[in-house]
């Protein structure tokens, strides 16, 4: 396990080092030339991310002032009265808790399963493999609100084709629709994931493969010690980007909250964004999603430093 | 590694820059609802923007544009007014950017008119005028009952009665009700032939709102000074209570509204009957093609036998948006749309649209039968609604909200976590700290 990880380890250790070892100054040559590369993508990210993030912030800022029944609202600075109702919200944080639970359940089978696919993808005795690969990735090509839509007919009680089971089970009732959700969700998305972590298996040397063959490792052997390990960063990266995913929920609750009566307004937390932002509350709707990107930003950070640190050992 | 922190907090500066020069510009942009000072027509040729989802409104805005070459309105139809085309205009209205003219139901006017959306068109030329030309609750929708205010040009109304399956009523000889009691007793025997007498909308509150109209009730009062927030008064819960009752039977699905599956119910006759308004005629006919010819259309059950009152629900208004450079024109506009017969002929031929404009109540097309419904000449039955619809119901100013919140109420509530009448005192206390988040004066 540590012989292979070790050319990592080193590169890393060495990229953390080479700043301090080299001498302070370093004359840039082009700096004109990195100019003209960086423009382009420096105006774009200022435009389209830097600036939506300063505004939110500053939106949530705002309080809202009039008077009388039909008076004129002014803006006003009002420091930190939204985060105050942001954080007496209580269907905020159910919506949140709703997620976790979700990211909790959802995320490790559909990693599991993408890993078990690309493994099975990667394995000699798999045959076909062509056509698995598009096969398993063929969901992902699906807009994620057709996605939804085609599910939820599939769900419904009496449209659904298999109506022996959907009139037995209430896919869309209040105990089972979060299910239902995270089933799509994993339909979605395991193809997808699927190819990040068969990109990450095929980059590895076959010559690793020899020698544990030549140690006597079977495949069960080969892909527990030496190609999980390996390919350890890309299901990180997979595991973060779900994460993410995962507390970002809108399109699949939004399109079932026309089929189930359990999916609320709130159901989600950018759902509860978008009614807010709808009443319209933009202060206490930005102030969400601070708040939002920041629980975000906490969460993948930790498992990430988590995960290093397993790694480490 | 200098350069780039030299780029970042170049960036980071120019990004403050921007922000805050958008921020103010924004705040600029928003001033001048109120002032209806200058209506004045404007020289040369001037282009509108109009945003509706009217089905066949291009048709109509076309025989506009043909006849007058000096005002060319080019319209854009979105997905109706809560399902996306409110939060839009909105979001218009912050960014400065809304069109000209856009459609808002009555029940979503004193949303925008708080969120200094409206333009008062009272000093246009006509408008004033034309207040005589209207049903007069609708005018009153659009004038918030004050005399200098004109903030929108009220186009439909929406009188409620009962579409129902004269053929299978009749097959099983069960009695049409004219009473909500009636209704329950004819729920029960539809019930035991298997179907249900209709279904309960879960998320349809402007239904639920037009219910308790007609049992008399209102949700809001304003009084000048404070909003007065009234979703729990004795009507309102009675209605929730008869509703509560039929879904603790079993006597009413509970689908939800306006899915391919309740189309079905529909169009199966596993429903048998709605309590809708004049437009859900279109809804029905596109909805359960299969059973064209076999619905009619009755007034709607009363509370007391020999009661006449209706309800409403929906209806909605042209209105003129904060910041439209030609509001002279846009309200020109605005009243041809709604009260000229050609206009209102159109409207009603694509999406069965009952005018408030007086004069349209007697339309050729509004007396005609209808062939979905038997030939029956089903206007007469909305006319004589139009005429019981009380013009003391008030709406709230922050309609999305209550309805969102009622409705995640009712969803619990068919779902069999509790009432519907629950769901009114949580909408309540909702809506009014939605009011109080927003500084608007509550009563508590």
């Amino acid at each position: 396990m540590s012989a292979p990880a070790l050319p990592v380890a080193d590169a890393r250790s060495a990229a953390r080092r080479s700043p301090a070892a080299r001498p302070r100054k370093i004359k840039v040559a082009h700096p004109r030339a990195i100019a003209i590369f960086i423009v382009p993508f420096a105006v774009l990210f200022t435009l389209f991310y830097l600036i939506p993030i300063g505004y939110a912030i500053y939106q949530s800022l705002l309080v809202v002032e009039r008077d009388g029944t039909f008076g004129k609202a002014t803006q006003v600075f009002g420091g930190l009265t939204q985060y105050i109702a942001v954080f007496q919200n209580g269907p905020f944080w159910e919506s949140i808790g709703r997620v976790l639970a979700f990211g909790v359940v959802q995320v490790p089978v559909m990693l599991g399963l993408a890993l078990l696919f690309a493994l099975l993808l990667d394995s000699p005795l798999l045959r076909g493999k062509r056509f698995f690969r598009l096969a398993f990735f063929v969901p992902y090509a699906v807009p994620g609100v057709i996605a939804a839509i085609m599910w939820g007919f599939l769900y419904s009680p009496n449209l659904s084709p298999f109506t022996a089971l959907t009139s037995n089970v209430s896919f869309l009732s209040a105990d089972l629709v979060l299910w239902a959700i995270a089933n799509v969700v994993t339909w979605v998305y395991v193809g997808y994931n699927m190819l990040i972590i068969y990109s990450a298996l095929l980059a590895i040397p076959t010559e690793i493969y020899e020698a544990a063959r030549l140690d006597g490792a079977g495949q069960l052997r080969i892909a527990w010690s030496i190609k999980i390990p390996l390919i350890m960063p890309a299901i990180v990266l997979t595991g973060i980007f779900s994460i993410i995913g995962t507390l970002q929920l809108l399109a699949e609750p939004q399109v079932f909250r026309t089929f189930s009566s359990a999916v609320t307004s709130t159901f989600t937390p950018n759902l509860m964004v978008y009614s807010t932002s709808s009443i319209p509350n933009v202060s206490l709707a930005a102030a969400f999603s601070v708040v939002l990107a920041l629980a975000t930003f906490v969460l993948s950070f930790s498992f990430l430093k988590f995960t290093q640190r397993k790694e480490g050992k | 590694m200098r350069i780039t922190k030299r780029a970042a907090t170049v960036a980071l500066l120019t990004a403050a820059t921007v922000a805050l020069t958008g921020c103010s510009a924004a705040g600029g942009g928003t001033t001048g609802g109120d002032d209806a000072a200058a209506c004045e027509p404007a020289e040369g040729k001037v282009d509108l923007t109009f945003t509706s989802w009217i089905p066949g409104i291009e048709d109509v805005v076309d025989v506009w544009n043909k006849a007058n070459p000096d005002i060319q309105v080019a319209v854009q139809t979105g997905p109706n007014g809560n399902g996306g085309t409110y939060a839009n205009f909105f979001n218009q209205l912050e960014a400065g950017n809304a069109p000209d003219l856009g459609q808002i139901e009555y029940d979503a006017l004193p949303n925008f008119r708080v969120q200094d959306g409206l333009m008062n068109l009272a000093s246009c030329d006509g408008v004033l005028d034309a207040k005589a030309d209207f049903v007069d609750w609708t005018w009153g929708q659009v004038s918030f009952n004050e005399d200098d205010s004109v903030y929108a040009i009220p186009q439909d109304s929406g009188p409620m009665a009962m579409f129902y399956r004269a053929d299978l009523f009749e097959a099983n000889g069960i009695a049409i009700p004219t009473t909500w009691d009636e209704f329950a007793t004819a729920a029960e025997q539809v019930r035991a032939t298997g179907s249900y007498i209709t279904n309960f909308s879960q998320s349809d509150i402007n239904q639920f709102a037009g219910l308790v109209w007609q049992a008399g009730g209102t949700w809001f009062g304003n009084d000048g000074t404070d909003w007065n927030v009234d979703l729990t008064g004795d009507e309102s819960i009675k209605v929730a209570d008869y509703w509560q009752d039929l879904i603790d039977r079993d006597l009413v699905s509970t689908q939800p509204p306006w899915t391919t599956e309740w189309d079905n119910a529909y169009n199966t006759g596993a429903a048998w009957t709605w309590n809708s308004a004049a437009w859900g005629a279109n809804s029905i006919a596109s909805g359960a093609p299969d059973t064209a010819g076999k619905w009619a259309v009755a007034a709607s059950p009363q509370w007391e036998a020999g009661d006449e009152a209706s309800g409403n629900w929906g209806g909605s208004s042209t209105a003129v948006f904060t910041g439209s450079k030609h509001p002279y024109e846009a309200a020109q506009f605005a009243l041809w749309l709604n009260s000229s017969s050609e206009s209102l002929t159109m409207l009603n031929e694509s999406a069965n649209l009952y005018p408030a404009a007086k004069d349209g109540l007697d339309l050729p097309v509004l007396k005609e039968g209808v062939e979905f419904y038997g030939d029956q000449p089903i206007y007469d039955v909305f006319a004589k609604a139009s005429g019981e619809v009380s013009s003391d119901f008030v709406w709230g100013p922050t309609m999305t909200q209550t309805y969102n919140d009622v409705s995640d109420g009712f969803k619990a509530a068919v779902s069999g976590n509790g009432t519907l009448a629950e769901a009114l005192t949580t909408g309540q206390s909702a809506t009014i700290k939605a009011l109080q988040a927003q500084s608007i004066p509550v009563k508590e």
